[in-house]
């Protein structure tokens, strides 16, 4: 191993880095099998565990906290290092980290299938994890702050604002929208009630997707695809801007999931304009990311690491054009509760967030073994299933999502309405069939990143074991 | 016009104000925001920091080898 590596808290990135690969295959899988059931029923096998219901917050809870977070905490670690010229603040408190989020996943998987949770989505795990879940970022964001208090340098550069960004307002959310009072080791009630449930729900709900999955990956995409492309950033100013911006805004854009609620109109109308506002800092972020390769764009051609950055932001630009204008009333209308929604949380997800992690998992992956990937080819091969699988996903949905909502509105002459429920759901049965098959096809593409991987960390070590022979 | 602007503030609550002033608080400080990051004489300042990320292979080796 090179002395930069020594120089570096990196055993504990590594580690992150391994697991984030390994939760990307199981929680994509897991969709899979629940996209599969909303297509053939049978699969629930009429057992309460395996039933959609059950199985549905095991996978978002894997993709966006096993992999997203491991995900976060490994490029986290390692870039702060990197853009502080020091080691980690404390390798112990690192550990704490490592094995404390590790072992919330574990918990998750557990209770999940076991219907124990809160029934708040994107934050079901019950009381005990909650607490445990605060502790463990907590963790996470002292010793990342602290390392970047302790830093050499004297510019504290725009990633480290994006990561401690998301560390401030995801405690913040995280805690908020947890309160409860406990009744049982795994039973609570939120503290709040009504429509005030439903708005901090959808605060935090939106605010996961705004500071953690996009303003971590932001940070994300501010080291790594400059470091990739070998080029600086292409507008510093520009990302200064796109720092507060994204951190004043994003905070009010929750009651857009409310509209024609008990939720007060005013809430959402400002939660639409808000959404919409933010379409300035977002578009912003992607060009100065996609410029970022201005005059280089023919490293595209050969750099397949880069491509996976690069389609990252162009998935990126074209969430959060389609985010704000689903969020305004008459689009609202005709897409709320439909599998519009369904595909537009998926192309950030797949397009954007799991691409952006992608390539940054890559590149680490590579400095961090002090190797290159066991096989360029097999990079290209994901890069093209996460792509192709993502677009037959996203475009599955979006017929089906406008579909249901012109079945749901549709009236006869004599004003009731021209379609049952139950037939709405038989109309989609082959889109779900596609959604299905796309899935499989992205989750294909994250088993040869897997596979690609541990072949690369196999040869990693054959060749220092070869160097050790030979000296 | 002036009937949809029109408000009545006795009516406000404390929630009102508070909610208020960190609005209004917000919106002057991205003004600043805006300013200060687009106004010519900190170009150089905040653009030079542009290569950070690409300098730090050098910053390691440069400390390794001393």
């Amino acid at each position: 191993m090179s002395a930069q590596v020594e120089k570096y808290s990196f055993d504990v990135v590594r580690w992150f880095t391994v697991m984030a690969v390994v939760y990307l295959v199981v929680g994509t899988l897991v969709g899979v099998y629940i996209a599969s059931e909303l297509a053939w029923p049978v699969l629930n096998m009429d057992m309460a565990e395996l039933t959609f219901g059950r199985l549905r917050p095991l996978h978002t809870n894997a993709v966006i906290f096993a992999f997203g977070g491991c995900a976060l905490m490994a490029t986290g670690f390692y870039t702060v290092q990197r853009t502080c010229g020091v080691r980690l603040w404390s390798d112990k408190l690192a550990w704490f980290v490592f094995w404390g989020w590790n072992l919330v996943i574990v918990a998750a998987v557990i209770t999940l299938p076991l219907g124990l949770t809160s029934g708040k989505e994107y934050a079901e795990l019950q009381w005990p994890l909650d607490i445990a879940i605060a502790l463990v970022w907590v963790a996470f964001t002292l010793n990342f702050v602290m390392t970047v208090a302790v830093r050499k340098t004297s510019h504290i550069y725009v990633s480290n604002w994006f990561y401690m960004g998301m560390m401030v307002m995801i405690t913040y959310l995280h805690v908020v929208n947890s309160l409860a009072i406990p009744v049982g080791l795994w039973h609570s009630y939120s503290i709040f009630s009504g429509v005030q449930d439903a708005m901090i729900q959808w605060w935090y709900g939106h605010n996961a997707v705004g500071y953690y999955l996009t303003a971590g990956f932001l940070g994300i995409m501010y080291y790594f695809v400059p470091k990739q492309a070998n080029r600086p950033v292409f507008s510093y100013r520009l990302s200064v801007i796109h720092f507060w911006a994204l951190m004043f805004g994003y905070v009010w854009l929750g009651a857009h999931h409310l509209q024609y609620t008990a939720l007060p109109d005013w809430t959402g109308s400002l939660g639409a304009a808000v959404s919409l506002a933010m379409i300035i800092p977002s578009w912003g972020g992607a060009i100065n990311g996609m410029m970022t390769l201005s005059g280089a764009w023919d490293k595209l051609r050969n750099d397949y690491i880069l491509r996976f950055l690069i389609m990252s932001l162009a998935f990126y630009a074209m969430s959060t054009f389609e985010g704000p204008v689903m969020s305004s009333k008459t689009v609202n209308a005709l897409s709320h509760y439909t599998d519009w929604t369904v595909g537009h949380v998926h192309s950030g997800a797949l397009g954007w967030v799991v691409m952006v992690a992608a390539g940054a998992l890559y590149h680490m992956i590579e400095k961090l073994w002090d190797t290159k990937m066991y096989s360029a080819s097999l990079v290209n091969t994901h890069f093209w299933l996460a792509t192709i699988g993502a677009v037959v996903y996203i475009t599955a949905m979006w017929v089906s999502g406008i579909m249901q909502g012109l079945m749901w509105r549709d009236y006869d002459e004599f004003g009731t309405l021209t379609y049952t429920f139950a037939e709405s759901v038989a109309a989609m049965h082959p889109y779900y069939a596609m959604r299905a098959i796309g899935g499989m096809i992205y989750w294909l593409g994250g088993a040869v990143m897997l596979y690609n991987v541990v072949m690369t960390i196999r040869q990693a070590s054959a060749q220092r074991s070869t160097a050790a022979a030979a000296a | 016009m002036m009937d949809y602007l029109h408000t009545d503030w006795a009516a406000m609550s404390l929630s009102d104000w508070i909610g208020l002033i960190v609005t209004v608080g917000i919106f002057l400080l991205m003004i600043w925001a805006y300013v200060y990051t687009f106004h010519p004489k900190n170009r150089e300042k905040l653009e030079s920091q542009r290569h950070l990320p690409l300098d730090d292979d050098e910053t390691i080796e440069t400390e390794n080898r001393k």
